[in-house]
């Protein structure tokens, strides 16, 4: 479903990935783990299609397309998600509103009839609850003095809502009581899918006790270094990401 | 005397981003021909056109004691007609009236709300005619005036001095849109002189072209206890020009006094320009006040978010434009008005962010 090859993108001039390959097949939940620094997360946003990620060699292709190709908002109409580290606030839009515009964007780019006000809240209600995403979230502004729990309960909802063929979750464990990452491991493992393929951006270890990859990549000095099953994410912690980059070294 | 002389030059300092004379060129406000027109006149509200002879004593009261600056000056010299409302005591007029300037040259209108007496006002302006008009709005105690002035686009010259005083307790609401034309400028001359008074200003603009719009207001608090807000937003393209100039004095003495000021634009064009210049000027020790202004582009962050949800970009710069603007239409509270506005800004909208 994705297959990035020596891929090398710059940031501004300055080259922060630098020839990194990644394979991730449908139906797989990889994960990505790297220090501050490594480059992790402008991963995600080359994926996702930011502007000022310059991609200066290599290439990145979903189901066979090109995907640098892309502006941000096909991607998204094709099955790209990007849960992001940072949700951005916007007032003046209520959540409600924006998932509606979203929603019924991606529809129409894929060809497909848009639904109704009625049918996206009765579809946005019944995935809310399961995410413990209030009323009161829903109609206040996007973002807006949510805490960092409800915004990537929110994440996950839009996740949940626009059902992804590839969903790229950039430390979605950052700012997360122990409780709020139960929650949210659990909602992005009910969308776990045989047609379905997640990459699991992360720091921490702790996220891979509740969602639990079939891969792991360890990304260092913008490459991947280091592969393996789960266990590696135990080696990991054990060890210390310098330890291990120096091992593969 | 030549009254034409009197029209202030970029020289002094409140027109320095709007040049009248410049504008008005040789031809000047040419023939006068300005009107006003009232549209259905509800019970309870009491007409007199200012063309009439015989004026009754609550106008002789009231009319031309407030104008404030050199422009309405000219307006109360050479304004042959015009109109002027009352609201009698007590009394409450729940549909909105409509007053709708047309015409060239120069008109003038007076608004008098006795003591707690209620209206909706909703001013509209014609976008031909180069035309001055005169305003005065005397609000009595505990009075409430909903103002809702919405200018269109338009290629004239149209300049408007609102004057107004609050008794106490009083409440002023006015929302002033604006689509620019070729100078558009509102003035607010407004002094809060009874306690317990409050006047709460917002404002939208969209300006595309090389449209320009002006919105001029000074608040003068002369009394303590008494309250202002304003709250004023702008969008240039092209290279069109907004202006905000707000100034809110607290007189001696007026301790309690609470004001808030704050605009911002966005502009949309390399070429766009927003002068935004709050000001203070505080002669009492105990008050609350704050300003702020600022001038930027749409929020890339913001823009990249709605983006990677799947709404193209076009859609998404209008997402936010709007959002940009909603908490300034939100101070309109008739509904009707509201929804009008909104309807008149996604117009332009289309214009500016195409």
């Amino acid at each position: 479903m994705l297959n990035i090859k020596n891929l090398h993108v710059a940031v501004g001039g300055k080259e922060i990935l630098k020839g990194l390959t990644l394979r991730v097949d449908a139906g797989q939940v990889h994960a990505i783990m790297g220090p501050n620094g490594s480059g992790k997360s402008t991963l995600s946003y080359v994926l996702a299609g930011r502007a000022g990620y310059d991609i200066t060699e290599g290439s990145i292709h979903y189901n066979g397309e090109d995907l640098a190709a892309l502006p941000p908002e096909v991607r998204a109409a094709k099955g790209v998600f990007l849960a992001m580290q940072y949700p951005v606030e916007i007032p003046g839009v209520t959540t409600m509103m924006f998932l509606k515009s979203a929603l019924n964007a991606q529809r129409r780019s894929r060809g497909e009839s848009e639904m109704d006000a009625i049918g996206i809240l009765k579809t946005v209600r019944k995935k809310a609850a399961a995410l413990n995403v209030s009323e009161d979230m829903l109609k206040r502004a996007l973002n807006v003095g949510f805490s960092g729990g409800e915004k990537k309960r929110l994440e996950i909802l839009q996740m949940a809502l626009f059902e992804p063929k590839l969903a790229i979750l950039d430390e979605t464990d950052s700012g997360l009581d122990i409780d709020a990452l139960r929650l949210v491991a659990e909602g992005v493992n009910a969308l776990r899918a045989p047609e379905r393929a997640m990459l699991v951006i992360t720091h921490y270890q702790r996220l891979l006790d509740y969602i639990v990859p079939d891969r792991i990549h360890v990304l260092a000095n913008g490459r991947i270094v280091a592969e393996g099953g789960k266990e590696l994410a135990l080696e990991l912690e054990a060890k210390g990401y310098e330890q291990i980059v120096k091992d593969a070294a | 005397m030549t009254i034409a002389l009197a029209l202030p030059t970029r020289r002094v300092e409140e027109w320095k981003y709007s040049d009248l004379a410049r504008a008005l060129g040789d031809a000047g406000f040419g023939e006068e021909t300005a009107r006003a027109r009232v549209g259905a006149v509800p019970a309870g509200v009491e007409m007199f056109a200012l063309d009439e002879p015989n004026r009754p004593d609550w106008v002789k009261a009231h009319y031309g004691k407030l104008s404030a600056n050199a422009v309405s000056a000219v307006s109360l010299a050479k304004a042959r007609g015009g109109v002027a409302l009352r609201i009698a005591k007590g009394k409450v007029i729940d549909q909105p009236v409509t007053l709708e300037f047309a015409g060239q040259g120069h008109v003038r209108a007076l608004l008098v709300l006795e003591e707690g007496a209620v209206l909706t006002l909703s001013e509209r302006s014609d976008p031909a005619g180069t035309r001055n008009i005169g305003f005065e709005i005397v609000l009595g105690p505990n009075a409430q005036l909903n103002h809702v002035r919405l200018s269109p686009v338009s290629d004239a010259v149209q300049v408007e001095e609102i004057s107004m005083t609050l008794a106490r307790s009083a409440v002023y609401r006015g929302h002033f849109a604006s689509f620019g034309a070729k100078l558009a400028r509102v003035e607010l001359d407004i002094a809060l002189k009874g306690e317990g008074a409050e006047a709460h200003l917002s404002g939208v603009s969209v300006l595309s072209g090389d449209r320009h719009a002006d919105v001029t207001t000074h608040v003068t608090h002369a009394v303590g206890r008494t309250q202002s807000t304003q709250l004023f937003k702008k969008v240039a393209g092209g290279s069109a020009q907004a202006v905000y100039q707000g100034k809110v004095t607290v007189a001696h003495g007026a301790d309690g006094s609470d004001s808030r000021q704050t605009a911002k634009a966005l502009l949309l064009g390399g070429r766009a320009e927003a002068d935004l210049k709050p000001e203070l000027e505080i002669f009492a020790d105990d008050v609350k006040c704050a300003h702020g202004a600022a001038v930027g582009d749409l929020d890339a962050d913001s823009l990249f978010y709605l983006r990677a949800r799947g709404i193209p970009e076009r859609d998404a710069r209008h997402l936010l434009i709007h959002a940009f603007l909603e908490d300034a239409l939100t101070d309109i509270a008739n509904i009707d008005l509201r929804e009008s506005v909104r309807g008149a800004v996604n117009m332009a909208l289309g214009e500016v962010a195409a």
